[in-house]
């Protein structure tokens, strides 16, 4: 059978979305301005925050002092201490987990170093619902939590959350998801995501790409992941394995990969690269060794120097490829890749330069990450509300005590 | 950017004495971009800077601002047509805190006495527009900062007096890493957020990490105004030394008058 058209019943869990959406990402929102994002009338909008306010998701308040005539309109909040997500990082070195408020903001977060070994499910499990507990036990009665997420530095099939591989945490087909589900026992099922992914995401949606349709985020924690935003979608491919630059090869003789291949960009430019070719292999590890580095090289230590030189020719002939490829508007560079772009931008764009079609680069930005540490775990969060963006209303019922 | 220049400067000339450090140099800044100043010591980058915010004035040539020609005949014409200079020593007054360093000879009054309040706001909101969460009270006295929180202040101060123009002079020396990070960052936001930020700088890659443009002196000439994406280290290197790299660079490269 034919459909004429989407039910009055969607146009309204749509728009319920878009406008949760709008307050979500943009903060505090008067009435006045949603009708102009939304295209639609006033009463429209009075309806729509009405429903949003009865199930708690919003707050409706008057402006401070606007300094203009006439009536002022309510201006629309998110309800940020009340309506919360628990975001999960497992990165190579630490594990971490935050409770994150609708509108972005970290309200709670808790951290762990993690030892370089293979992949101990019973132990990061347990230290991340052990954080979840924490933080739930101290947060207020009224408060709901609408979903959680994590952020996994490795390949993760997003149906069931199984870990495919993921070679710098030891993990080979391990289903995290299903056994954080269990722990949490939340009643929700977490939602899984490669860590450069959700860090394109939330570069995309509050950090610097903010505005951005077509992006590329490369996050290196010891090996790197790429997260690739295409007029305004994160590229799955296939299989939603896709993006995964780390594993381009930029020099078939080159190093061997923890993947297996050989001169894999990962492989080039990774810790382990500059730190071995710094000779510093073995003293120091994560983004104080890479900091070591970069200072030693603004101090005038040739070896360090020549390590960033070389590691950021290879860094800037993948950023070329990446860039003749995808023609993104900007390349935003994360993790321990922030220190290692500073500390090496005139190989990089040298690189970039001469590697590149004038019409490609040309309008091409290069920017290091705005949230920084926190990326990963933002995009979990984003992850976790896409649910209760989707459609709130339907999301919160399954949630409400 | 399509833009036009907010500033441009054609054909300066400037001389001390027998001494002529600039020939006939021209310059241009442009609105949401980083020109990236570099050249050898000695070339005249500190000279033309001082030109451009009215410490020296200039013996000839035609300064243009917004499009329009002016005449700068001192600091007070610069700083009113909205070029701001961060020196290289800063010049933060130890002995008094962030906010008085702020309003330094420009204080508000409310009728007889300081309008500490509208300051201490004003100072905040900079600060906040700049995402500086790094300094933990703003009525800290300068004296307690370290060097990347100074370098941040100072940077604040230009960019508190709707400064179209924001001149920076070496602020990454003598930072760490992490400070050194966080001003390039800070740097890269200025022009995000549509100022003209002009930086001057000897580290090549604090130029190619945040520069839209970049310029080159050599021997008080202007070598070569390039896109930062059209060129490589190693060029820039050779403008630096020769004055020349393959087709860019002056074409009588060795300095002397032709």
């Amino acid at each position: 059978m034919m459909r004429a058209g989407p039910s009055q019943e969607e146009i309204r869990k749509h728009n319920l979305g878009t406008l949760l959406r709008h307050v979500h990402l943009g903060g505090p929102t008067s009435r006045a301005e949603l009708t102009s994002l939304m295209g639609l009338n006033r009463s429209t909008i009075m309806a729509l925050t009405a429903d949003l306010t009865a199930a708690g998701l919003v707050r409706e308040e008057l402006p401070k002092d606007t300094g203009r005539a006439g009536r002022p309109s309510l201006v629309v909040r998110p309800e940020t201490a009340r309506v919360y997500v628990l975001a999960f990082e497992v990165g190579v070195d630490r594990l971490a987990a935050a409770r994150i408020g609708l509108g972005g903001v970290i309200l709670d977060r808790r951290e762990a170093a993690r030892a370089r070994e293979p992949f101990d499910m019973a132990q990061v499990v347990g230290t991340l619902a052990g954080f979840a507990r924490q933080m739930r036990r101290k947060t207020r009665e009224d408060t709901i939590c609408v979903g959680a997420a994590a952020a996994v530095s490795g390949v993760v099939r997003a149906s069931d959350g199984v870990v495919r591989i993921g070679p710098n945490i030891g993990a080979f087909e391990v289903p995290l998801g299903e056994e954080l589900t269990k722990r949490l026992a939340l009643g929700l099922p977490v939602a899984m995501g490669n860590e450069a992914n959700l860090g394109a995401l939330a570069e995309h949606t509050r950090g610097i790409g903010a505005g951005c349709r077509d992006l590329i985020y490369l996050h290196g924690d010891v090996g790197i992941g790429g997260g690739i935003i295409v007029n305004g979608q994160l590229l799955g491919g296939y299989g939603g394995y896709g993006g995964e630059v780390g594993h381009m090869m930029v020099n078939p003789d080159g190093r061997p990969c923890a993947c297996g291949s050989r001169g894999c960009l990962e492989a080039e430019v990774g810790e382990p690269a500059l730190m071995e070719h710094a000779g510093r292999y073995g003293e120091m590890i994560g983004r104080d060794a890479v900091r070591a580095v970069v200072d030693a090289a603004d101090r005038g230590d040739v070896m360090a120097q020549e390590a960033l030189a070389h590691v950021g020719n290879w860094l800037g002939l993948g950023v070329a490829s990446l860039v003749n490829i995808f023609n993104p508007e900007m390349v935003v560079f994360g993790g321990i890749l922030r220190e290692i772009y500073l500390g090496s931008a005139a190989q990089v764009r040298s690189r970039i330069a001469t590697g590149t079609l004038r019409a490609t680069r040309e309008q091409v930005r290069l920017r290091t990450s705005a949230l920084g540490d926190d990326a990963t775990l933002m995009g979990a969060a984003e992850l976790a509300f896409a649910q209760v963006l989707a459609d709130p209303l339907e999301a919160l019922s399954r949630v409400a005590p | 950017m399509s833009q036009g220049p907010i500033l441009e400067l054609r054909g300066i000339n400037k001389s001390f004495g027998p001494v002529q450090v600039l020939h006939d140099v021209a310059f241009s800044a442009y609105p949401g971009e980083v020109t990236a100043l570099v050249g050898d010591n000695g070339a005249g980058k500190s000279t033309l800077v001082k030109c451009i915010g009215g410490i020296h004035p200039i013996d000839s040539g035609e300064y243009f601002f917004d499009g329009e020609r002016v005449h700068v005949s001192g600091p007070r014409d610069a700083a009113a047509l909205g070029v701001e200079i961060v020196y290289q020593d800063l010049a933060l007054c130890d002995n008094l805190d962030i906010v008085q360093n702020m309003f330094l000879g420009r204080e508000r009054r409310s009728g007889l006495v300081l309008d500490e309040d509208t300051m201490e706001e004003m100072a905040a909101k900079t600060l906040a527009g700049l995402s500086v969460r790094t300094v933990k009270s703003l009525r800290q006295h300068v004296s307690s900062l370290s060097g990347g929180q100074r370098q941040t202040v100072a940077i604040a101060k230009a960019v508190l007096w709707n400064s179209k123009v924001v001149i920076l002079d070496e602020p990454t020396a003598a930072l760490g890493v992490a400070q050194t990070a966080q001003v390039l960052e800070l740097v890269r936001r200025l022009a995000d957020r549509g100022l003209a930020v002009v930086l001057i700088s000897h580290n090549m890659n604090d130029v190619f990490a945040v520069s839209d443009r970049i310029a080159a002196l050599y021997l008080g000439r202007m070598a070569a105004e390039v896109k930062a994406s059209e060129v490589t280290h190693a060029q820039i290197v050779e403008l630096i030394t020769s004055g020349r790299s393959g087709e860019l660079g002056l074409k009588n490269g060795n300095g002397a008058a032709s």
